[in-house]
């Protein structure tokens, strides 16, 4: 493990240059978890279209929605925070455990990297029909 | 621990509540995402479609279930966020009961949208 010292708090953005990987995670958690609470209220408002008394209001505007290449980019922006949220989320729940703690830089950049890698091979899926 | 930063006061009722729903919503999200993405194309969805799966007793139930802990998970950890921000006094009572109400609307809101999906009820 790295040396203990006090680098301030890491609400201090100004410091940006000087953060680890650590605390990167925790500003990358924090960003991802505000984004998928938000598409959490999003998408029980679109969703609220089913309680219309003729069902096809809530096709016809998934549908609507989904000829949007905006809508299909915006997907794939959604699963890569998903996936990070995920991935960071065990990596959390393992240094909670005290399991890896001296490897929580790796497992970051480990989280990073599948992201992408998921990111990336799902777009042809997302794209497919716009 | 120089590289431990969490928003959480480590052993805390909220800290506890939010690890157990996050092992819940890692396999739920996961699940909801591929099936309605990778199995079904979300630009197939169809009422008809959803209402066969929403008529399942089981994937009925796990859907209110992540609703409920999405929404526990996301509000707790946005009031979290905010107070490791340096909320404090009467303005973190405020948030904490906007929030609430949100929450207990969202879930309200979600549970209607749920009943009208399916024809279990």
């Amino acid at each position: 493990m790295s040396e203990a010292y006090d680098r301030g708090p890491v609400e201090d953005f100004g410091r940006w240059r000087e953060f680890r990987a650590g605390m990167w995670a925790w500003i990358f958690h924090k960003f991802t978890g505000w984004v998928l609470v938000g598409y959490l209220f999003t998408h029980i408002a679109v969703l609220s279209t089913a309680t219309a008394s003729d069902p096809t209001v809530y096709t016809s505007t998934l549908q609507g929605l989904e000829e949007l290449l905006i809508v299909r980019i915006l997907e794939v922006g959604l699963l890569a925070v998903a996936v990070f949220h995920i991935l960071n989320g065990v990596r959390l729940l393992f240094v909670d455990l005290g399991l890896g703690l001296e490897n929580q830089d790796k497992s970051f950049y480990a989280s990073l990297v599948v992201t992408a890698a998921i990111t990336v091979a799902s777009v042809p899926t997302f794209l497919a029909g716009v | 621990m120089s590289e431990h930063y969490s928003s959480f006061d480590r052993g805390g009722p909220r800290w506890l509540l939010q690890r157990l729903t996050a092992v819940f919503l890692i396999g739920v999200l996961a699940f909801h995402f591929f099936l309605l993405h990778f199995v079904n194309h979300a630009a197939d969805i169809t009422f008809m479609g959803t209402q066969t799966r929403m008529s399942q007793v089981g994937y009925f139930a796990t859907m209110v279930m992540f609703l409920i802990t999405a929404t526990f998970h996301g509000v707790n950890g946005v009031y979290n966020a905010l107070v490791n921000q340096g909320l404090s006094g009467t303005r973190k009572r405020a948030v904490g009961a906007v929030l609430t109400l949100a929450s207990i609307a969202l879930i309200a809101q979600g549970i209607r949208v749920a009943i009208a999906m399916t024809d279990l009820l």
